[in-house]
């Protein structure tokens, strides 16, 4: 199984995410709220895959995920972005981001999405 | 869509975070007006918060919703970029609580699960303009803002379409130096380059994956790890947006030079996300670089190196505060009540076993010091269990900031409203029922407490009226009390009030001043001719006292002609569960809430004192005690109906002691308190029962309401 941990402040998107991916067979090994408690559950969860919210009290997404690229080069991270946040998935892209998501975001998406950034060497 | 997944819980944690949030944003909003400025966290804040619902409600498919979040949303994103030294923020305030207002009716509808349609046109409309007052009124600002995006060649279109922090990747792309490649990041032995093979790759992604342009940008970011040149088409991928459409319809053409084999670009190609279709062809033999004629002046941009900000500092010092956050969890309070329940059936389980009248007259050491033990820890466990279920009030108080704030815009009067004791916690069911009373007393005060600004300042007052919400905790219960520095209760105007209405049951010289501002509380009670929008509805101040007690509360006033007036609630801290004493009439028992029992004895003969009315009291220490003999007031029949015989129990309320006389008392244990009949709460009209209890034998025993027993007292 696929070791997802879903980083996003509002718990109504983690849910979402969470529901979307334990449908397929995806496991959620765990939940953060911010880009903070994002990173120290990186390190302890060392999942496969992590969706990242960029707009995040405390610690944003792009502030995040360069910290866990560098606890792990090889780190699998996907952006949760929204329309008109282009600018900032391209900086979460040059940062070492592998993919991104747009909100709102269809089940196939997000599960596509995980699955190919998953198999990438 | 939001049927394929969703479930109940999904919409559930949707109204709960967003109606959250949305108090979170009255809050900020109402802080920053009252200091008549906006703070850069306050902005973020906002910020935040409406892209959140933005995000949760267009996934929940409530477009309207998403639509208006999405417009505060981009007013807020120009504040906090553009940081403008003139906002009006008594506007800016008025803008984003008509935004509030119109999510909290939505989000009611959602709820209810009535159709989601409101229509924020007009609203949308309003933000627009005012964004644009904003954009002309800093248009010396917005002219640096334009001018340095009109450098990047982008058309004002594209400024809407992606604002967010251009510069950051623009800025760092050299404008005068158009290349063609890129060196790579590892600069290989040039023995190596010999061996190099051209490649053609043409991209073609899947419908409906959007963002084409950052998805080819994600190739070209990957590929310059293992590439050392590369041109690809269209080419302005970073900084115009509309390059999606380009790559939508033509796909994206990339030329590289790399020692890799084809199969090896294969693969990488292949695992580009959301690949419809790869073309990918080697250019044999070539000496030269390749040149794609349609676009010989292309500009390569350069793969921006972004600083990283570094907060690695910081963040080892917040972890222990982020591991901290997580031990925290929401728990749906139905499972809360159905522990405390639980709780609550528990510990008549244990006096059931303790008291059980097989064990009358049995040496039992050791089952008596194992039922210690077991009732230590039953103890312990429903403290904990309160302690679960306890809320500060803080939330509750600071939804009346904004009554406070529209009321006194509308009615024109400077009201401030200061906050003390908001940490002070009671039970959540209680939090309930005093959020409408309190919301009601606050209103009151505003109306018809606080004077106008001209009265005031004739009265030497200051100009601004204050009205005080105050919390605190007082033994078993917790007060609230709000206080205005108005004009105070006129005396005169109640009772004459109160006599037309026929509600006076003791003759004018009797009423102490207390029982004269009590009347207020009785149905039907106004005094105020003039209905206004926000209060006097007919819905008086008889409702918060009929609120209050349902939770086992009660309401006084104290007031000051002139000088202003004092609510006082007093609250229970806890409703389920009381420490009691247990007292026997003939067959029956009663309980009485230990907090109220001052002392109980056997009364001598001489003490006691009847007056010609056949009164009895009693004479302890000098001060004189009505009687109540509990088996006159219930009719009970008992043996024991001498004075003498029988024991006293003193109990007091805040202003009155009397002396109840029971059979005996049968001693003290924690009881759960449980609800009379409806036929039993209607019965009378002076009902002196509070609830009742499961005793440990089987029996049923009445809780007695102190409040009322000395409200007898004093008739």
């Amino acid at each position: 199984m696929i070791k997802v941990l879903i980083v996003d402040d509002a718990a109504f998107m983690r849910l979402a995410i969470k529901n979307m991916l334990q449908n397929n067979g995806f496991e959620v090994v765990g939940e953060a709220a911010n880009g903070l408690e994002g990173l120290e559950s990186y390190k302890q969860l060392q999942p496969d895959v992590v969706t990242m919210d960029i707009t995040m009290p405390e610690m944003s997404g792009l502030e995040a995920l360069p910290e866990i690229m560098k606890f792990d080069p090889k780190a699998k991270v996907v952006m949760v972005s929204a329309m008109g946040q282009e600018s900032m998935v391209r900086q979460a892209v040059a940062l070492g981001a592998k993919s991104f998501i747009i909100k709102p975001f269809k089940e196939d998406v997000v599960v596509k999405t995980l699955n190919q950034v998953n198999a990438l060497k | 869509m939001a049927g394929n997944y969703s479930n109940e819980s999904m919409l559930d944690l949707y109204i709960f975070e967003t109606s959250n949030l949305l108090e979170q944003l009255e809050h900020s909003i109402l802080a920053s007006e009252k200091s008549n400025h906006i703070s850069k966290d306050d902005v973020n804040e906002i910020f935040r918060i409406m892209h959140t619902i933005k995000g949760s409600s267009a996934m929940m498919l409530f477009d309207n919703i998403a639509s208006l979040a999405h417009s505060i949303e981009d007013l807020f994103y120009f504040i906090r970029e553009n940081d403008p030294r003139e906002v009006d923020c008594s506007a800016l305030s008025d803008i984003v609580l008509e935004g509030v207002d119109f999510l909290k009716v939505e989000l009611e509808k959602v709820k209810a699960k009535d159709p989601v349609d409101g229509d924020a046109q007009r609203l949308k409309e309003t933000i627009a303009d005012f964004l644009n007052k904003l954009k002309l009124q800093n248009s010396s600002a917005e002219k640096v803002f334009t001018s340095r995006k009109e450098t990047k060649k982008n058309s004002v279109e594209d400024l809407k379409d992606m604002p967010e922090d251009i510069e950051e990747i623009t800025e760092k792309i050299p404008e005068e130096k158009p290349r063609y490649y890129i060196a790579p990041n590892i600069t290989e032995p040039p023995a190596a380059l010999s061996k190099k093979n051209w490649y053609k790759a043409v991209i073609f992604y899947q419908d409906g994956c959007e963002m084409e342009n950052i998805r080819a940008y994600t190739v070209i970011h990957n590929l310059k790890e293992i590439v050392d040149k590369y041109i690809f088409t269209p080419e302005d991928i970073i900084e115009n947006d509309l390059s999606a459409q380009v790559i939508k319809e033509q796909g994206f053409t990339v030329v590289l030079r790399t020692d890799k084999s084809y199969e090896e670009m294969h693969e990488f190609f292949m695992q580009t996300i959301f690949l419809r279709e790869l073309k990918l062809e080697q250019i044999e033999d070539q000496e030269d670089e390749p040149v794609m004629n349609q676009h010989e002046n292309a500009l390569t941009p350069q793969i921006p190196v972004l600083q990283t900000v570094e907060r690695e500092e910081k963040a080892e010092k917040e972890v222990s505060l982020s591991s901290a956050q997580q031990s925290i969890i929401s728990v749906n309070v139905a499972k809360l009540d159905r522990l405390m329940d639980l709780v609550g059936e528990m510990v008549i389980a244990e006096a059931m076993v303790t008291q059980n009248p097989d064990l009358k007259g049995l040496q039992l050491d050791n089952f008596y010091k194992a039922a210690r033990q077991f009732g230590k820890i039953t103890g312990e466990l429903q403290d904990m269990v309160m302690a679960i279920r306890m809320v500060p009030l803080s939330t509750t108080f600071h939804k009346m900031h904004r009554i406070v704030r529209d009321m006194s815009k509308k009615l024109n009067k400077e009201v401030r409203l200061e906050i003390i004791g908001e940490e002070t916690e009671v039970d959540k069911n209680i939090i309930e029922h005093i959020s409408d009373p309190l919301m009601h007393l606050i209103r009151n005060a505003i109306d018809h407490g606080i004077e106008a600004a001209g009265e005031r300042v004739a009265a030497e007052k200051s100009k601004a009226g204050t009205i005080t919400l105050e919390a605190k905790n007082a033994g078993s219960d917790v007060l609230i009390i709000v206080r205005d520095d108005g004009k105070g209760l006129n005396k005169e105007k109640i009772l004459s009030r109160a006599r037309q209405n026929g509600l006076l049951t003791k003759s004018e010289q009797e009423i102490s001043d207390r029982e004269i501002f009590n009347l207020i509380f009785l149905p039907g009670f106004s005094t105020k001719e003039n209905i206004t929008e926000f209060s006097g509805r007919g819905v008086g101040m008889d409702v918060v006292s009929k609120n209050i007690q349902t939770v086992g509360g009660s309401v006084s006033v104290d007031s000051t002609e002139g000088a202003g007036t004092a609510i006082t609630m007093k609250i229970p801290l806890t409703l389920a569960i009381i420490g009691g004493m247990n007292i026997k009439v003939g067959n029956s028992r009663y309980t009485i809430p230990t907090i109220s029992i001052r002392e109980s004895f056997r009364p001598k003969e001489s003490d006691i004192i009847r007056d010609p009315d056949e009164n009895e009291m009693i004479m302890v220490r000098g001060e004189c005690y009505p009687v109540i003999r509990l088996h006159t007031l219930y009719k009970v029949k008992t043996e024991i109906t001498e004075l003498s015989q029988g024991i006293f129990i003193m109990v007091e309320d805040e202003e009155t002691s009397c002396c109840i006389f029971a059979d005996e008392l049968l001693g003290e244990q924690q009881v759960v308190v449980k609800a009379l009949p409806y036929y039993i709460q209607n019965f009378k009209k002076d009902n002196v029962l509070g609830g009742c209890t499961l005793l440990g034998d089987g029996s049923i025993s009445l809780i007695l309401d102190i409040q009322s027993i000395t409200r007898l007292v004093k008739k």
